[in-house]
């Protein structure tokens, strides 16, 4: 029989059509029982990732995001730290590894000396990244001595004109990039607190055998 | 719906007691809702951000909920251009030829690193670095390659620019060419871009007016 195949599939189609109007069903009652939303909601998202999900799903992108791994990477930028009158202490010391690391050479560094005495300053006058270039690969994050840059989990980046990055839009605290990835924030904490304990037992014993 | 009231300038003055009564832009608006809603894009790909413009296509991201979900096959019904993914010189001339042949109100969204600056291919002997030199870019969405997410995100850019327009200012109802046709560049032994063909003349005259220094022979 001609057409068999067609019907076959459009059934599918109407199999599916019809769960995604009983799941929301399925899911009012849950939202009586246990508070869980279908849409606009963690769980919901989770739902309709998951391979349960039955009938739709799609994510509403606007008004919804598809949760981003920790280990998502999209743009780089630059982490400073908060001093203690609110000013801010950039980690970057314009070493240039990353620039010089990066495959297609999107970064662009503005080093400084200091007009007194002519000695460079370890920090970048001007810092630039083309995010039009930058290819995400997340080098200049990996290579940077200082844990300096870091990649952004932010990618709703879409302009009217090129996305040249300079410092002021590049810079982020260290507080989001610990809120965006918690794990490896603490692991560098961890790293660094140990380094300097070592280094404060090193100087103990020198002082001990002086 | 939000107010936008910077569309609320009918150019002429609205009696006080007919203010906030009668909307002059209405038109505008219809147009504009309409417009944005259905901006067909014209369905080709050239490297992997074609992959996620796919995967945005497809049903976990749903283009059709922006009405863009109709990629017309024939530049004649196209609304928008995606440039997704590497421009390479070779192609090149085809895409200027096609977007030749989109009929006005025409878009072009460069998508990903390669298409709106060239990205790791910048300097690279086969490939345009950028397509913004050679088509007018409306929207740049940055990522290598964008996800089906931040693709989305351009989209509603470029919806937002839609909404911005007016009737009485478009260039496709003034007097005139209704659009600007870019010259298709001549694939050569290295990309020619006949606009400056001109300026490549000019140069070769004034070069063969000036005597040739003396070299040794």
């Amino acid at each position: 029989m001609y057409g068999k195949g067609m019907l076959k599939g459009l059934g599918v189609t109407l199999v599916r059509f019809w769960n995604t109007y009983w799941d929301d069903a399925v899911w009012m009652w849950r939202r009586v029982t246990t508070g869980d939303k279908r849409y606009h909601s963690k769980e919901g998202i989770a739902h309709r990732s998951s391979k349960n999900a039955r009938g739709i799903f799609t994510v509403q992108y606007p008004e919804e995001k598809l949760p981003v791994p920790e280990e998502f990477r999209y743009l780089p930028f630059l982490v400073y730290d908060e001093g203690a009158d609110g000013k801010r202490e950039i980690l970057c010391t314009s070493c240039g590894i990353c620039a010089k690391v990066c495959p297609p050479q999107c970064i662009w560094i503005v080093r400084t000396n200091d007009p007194l005495t002519g000695r460079p300053v370890p920090q970048p006058a001007e810092f630039y990244i083309d995010g039009d270039i930058c290819m995400s690969c997340g080098y200049c994050a990996e290579y940077c001595p200082f844990d300096a840059i870091k990649m952004d989990h932010d990618y709703e980046l879409a302009a009217y004109t090129r996305n040249i990055y300079d410092l002021e839009k590049l810079l982020k605290s260290s507080t989001y990039y610990a809120s965006i990835r918690p794990a490896n924030a603490a692991r560098e904490e961890e790293a660094r607190k140990a380094k300097e304990a070592a280094k404060s037992a090193r100087s103990a014993t020198h002082a001990a055998a002086a | 719906m939000e107010n936008k009231e910077s569309l609320n300038l009918p150019g002429y003055e609205i009696p006080d007691e007919l203010k906030n009564v009668v909307s002059v832009t209405a038109l505008d608006r219809l147009y504009n809702w309409g417009r944005r809603s259905s901006v067909w894009p014209l369905m080709f790909g050239l490297a992997c951000c074609a992959i996620e413009m796919i995967a945005a296509q497809a049903s976990r991201y749903d283009l059709a909920r922006f009405g863009m979900e109709v990629m017309r096959p024939t530049p004649r019904q196209a609304d928008l251009m995606i440039v997704a993914g590497t421009v390479t010189k070779k192609m090149l001339p085809a895409i200027v030829r096609l977007w030749n042949q989109m009929p006005e109100p025409k878009y072009v969204l460069a998508m990903g690193a390669c298409a709106s600056s060239g990205g790791p291919f910048k300097e690279g002997y086969n490939v345009v670095a950028g397509i913004d030199k050679f088509l007018p870019v409306d929207i740049y969405v940055p990522g290598c390659p964008p996800t089906p997410q931040a693709l989305l995100n351009g989209l509603i850019l470029l919806q937002k620019k839609i909404d911005q327009e007016s009737i009485r200012k478009v260039r496709w109802y003034r007097k005139g060419p209704d659009s600007v046709e870019i010259p298709v560049p001549i694939l050569g032994p290295d990309l020619i871009d006949p606009r400056r063909i001109p300026d490549i003349k000019a140069k070769a005259a004034e070069l063969a007016s000036t005597p040739a220094p003396a070299t040794q022979s």
